[in-house]
């Protein structure tokens, strides 16, 4: 196109210092964890070539399947509710409300602070015996309630602080979706006589669509990452009824030492969440052709 | 004449209802952060103290000295700043060049290039800590903040958002430079990088906030306690000082400090930034 160029040498040289990091840091380590998942690995002997071993071990542990259960259970919980909260807060940002534009910086406040500064605060809050949500129950009359220590609780916690924490993230995604709706959609609607409730199922949601899909997409693959709130509020706790994949993971490699195996099991969850994904990617996109 | 001011009535009746719904709101989603604060301002006594105040009965700042002068809060606080500082360089400087060559360079092999980076974004990052961990042990790279940064430059999504601008500059300005005899490292510099200065910002506020924000990678990489950044000392503060609540709050505290500075100087330049990822990613 433009003459006198030398695309193929300049495509190569401005690809060059992204590729050298993008190899080294993204691609070998991807090649040699897969390498590592077939042997017995740890950093004190010499590594011995097992073969699929660490893979068959995997599907006998039992703490390997209450994490991936624990795991699933997140993802469970927090993608629809997760969704339905972001979509929830977009509506009253993007609506008539009078303070949207304060409401939309709060619910997106929690977002800004790390994940370590919102679980050691949500523990604190949760916290047994002088946490503000069991005072308040004690002033109520009630009993106190072990929100991080017991089972029943727990998990349920967890995700309540997740909620806290990044439902202002899809609140962003969503109110950008809606802003993208053209105003004149709406108003012949209300000139037809569709009420709120009929403008927001008949043409919010169906044209926000493809961004409930991205959001899906992305919350379902954030949750299924979820370690750091758990190891802050939990540490896995209690009885090992939070512990999570990615736990047991940094556990296994790094706690143990047990390179090989805890690569193997990185390998099964990264299998688990293309599956996930690919299915999603399936599902949806044939609905939106149909 | 009734009809209508009952109407007006009825809908100023509206308007302060939901105004006082959306303080009820604002004041329930802040209720964390406010409990955050008045905590930190406490003495831990009054804190595991059988009678429950609400307010501090003797506000101070004790914990906050107490947390600089017992803990290496504010090293973890460099740390980070040091982490995230040379994450975000080091990110635009490999990135927009190969942003650029994705969006114009007709290079061969350009598409499947591009499809293979992309796919880097659906690797999950625990997947290489493993072998991101023996990589580092065996260049001689442990414990050290280098390697906190390395592995998180590699930033695909930032490539797709500078990658998308990048082809809306018209290549006209481009063709026109070529005659006067530039060459594509002058047009990189003098058109696309200041015409794409809205894009690069947006990457650099992501790649900075993921920076600061990693976790489980400076975790497993950084051994020693001066060496964490903040996100590990915040965690780890209950290991070393016991559990001393109105201290960690005090501590989460100064933590956050840094990001609520950065909101509120970039706050619409990082929701667009997400909005932007989201839309186009």
């Amino acid at each position: 196109m433009i003459p006198g160029n030398r695309d193929t040498r300049d495509g190569i040289l401005f690809s060059l210092p992204f590729l050298v990091v993008f190899f080294f840091f993204m691609v070998y380590p991807l090649l040699f964890g897969l390498y590592i998942s077939f042997f017995k690995w740890n950093i004190l002997s010499s590594p011995t070539f097992i073969g699929w071993k660490n893979y068959v071990d995997l599907f006998r542990d039992a703490k390997f399947y209450s994490s991936l259960l624990h795991t699933l259970e997140f993802v469970v919980i927090t993608t629809p509710i997760l969704l339905l909260l972001g979509f929830a807060m977009a509506l009253v940002v993007t609506g008539k409300s009078p303070m949207a534009g304060l409401l939309e910086t709060v619910f997106f406040i929690p977002y800004i602070f790390s994940m370590t500064v919102v679980a050691t605060l949500w523990a604190w809050i949760m916290q047994k015996d002088f946490g503000i949500i069991n005072q308040a129950i004690l002033l109520l009359g009630g009993q106190r309630i072990g929100w991080l220590t017991d089972e029943k609780y727990a998990m349920w916690s967890v995700c309540i602080a997740t909620f806290w924490w990044t439902a202002g993230f899809n609140m962003v995604l969503f109110t950008a979706g809606i802003k993208q709706i053209p105003q004149e959609v709406y108003e012949s609607a209300e000139i037809d006589g569709a009420n709120s409730w009929q403008r927001m199922t008949h043409i919010t949601i169906p044209l926000v669509a493809p961004t409930t899909v991205l959001c899906l997409i992305l919350q379902v693959i954030a949750s299924f990452n979820v370690f750091g709130q758990v190891y802050v509020m939990t540490g896995g706790g209690p009885a090992g009824s939070t512990r999570v994949l990615i736990q047991y993971i940094y556990e296994t490699g790094f706690q143990y030492f047990r390179m090989g195996y805890s690569a193997a099991m990185s390998y099964v969850l990264f299998v688990i969440m293309l599956i996930v994904s690919v299915a999603q990617y399936a599902v949806l996109g044939k609905r939106k052709e149909a | 004449m009734r009809k209508i001011s009952s109407y007006h009535r009825r809908k100023t009746i509206r308007t302060g209802l939901l105004c006082i719904l959306d303080i009820l709101i604002i004041l329930i989603w802040l209720f964390p952060l406010a409990w955050l604060f008045i905590t930190s301002l406490k003495l831990e006594q009054d804190v595991v103290s059988r009678s429950f105040s609400f307010w501090p009965e003797h506000p101070t700042w004790y914990n906050y000295t107490k947390a600089f002068t017992s803990t290496y809060i504010l090293k973890w606080l460099l740390n980070s700043l040091f982490v995230s500082v040379l994450t975000t360089i080091l990110t635009i400087l490999v990135d927009t060049p190969i942003a650029y060559a994705f969006a114009k360079i007709r290079f061969k092999g350009r598409n499947v290039l591009f499809w293979i980076v992309m796919a880097g974004m659906m690797v999950p990052f625990q997947v290489l800590i493993v072998p991101l961990y023996l990589q580092f042990n065996s260049y001689g790279l442990i414990n050290s903040l280098v390697a906190a940064v390395l592995p998180r430059v590699a930033f695909p999504i930032g490539i797709f958002i500078m990658k998308q601008f990048f082809q809306d500059i018209p290549d006209a300005l481009e063709e026109a430079a070529f005659i006067d005899g530039a060459n594509r490292w002058t047009i990189f510099r003098k058109i696309i990088l200041p015409l794409g200065k809205a894009s690069i910002t947006t990457v650099v506020i992501l790649s900075f906030i993921n920076a600061w924000n990693d976790f489980l990678w400076p975790l497993i990489v950084i051994n020693d306690n001066i060496k964490y950044t903040i996100t590990v000392g915040v965690a780890n503060f209950q290991g070393t000082q016991g559990t001393q609540y109105s201290l960690i709050m005090a501590g989460a505290a100064i933590a956050s400090l840094p990001q609520i500075i950065f909101f509120l100087i970039f706050r619409k330049q990082i929701i667009e930034g997400i909005a932007m990822s989201g839309i186009k990613g």
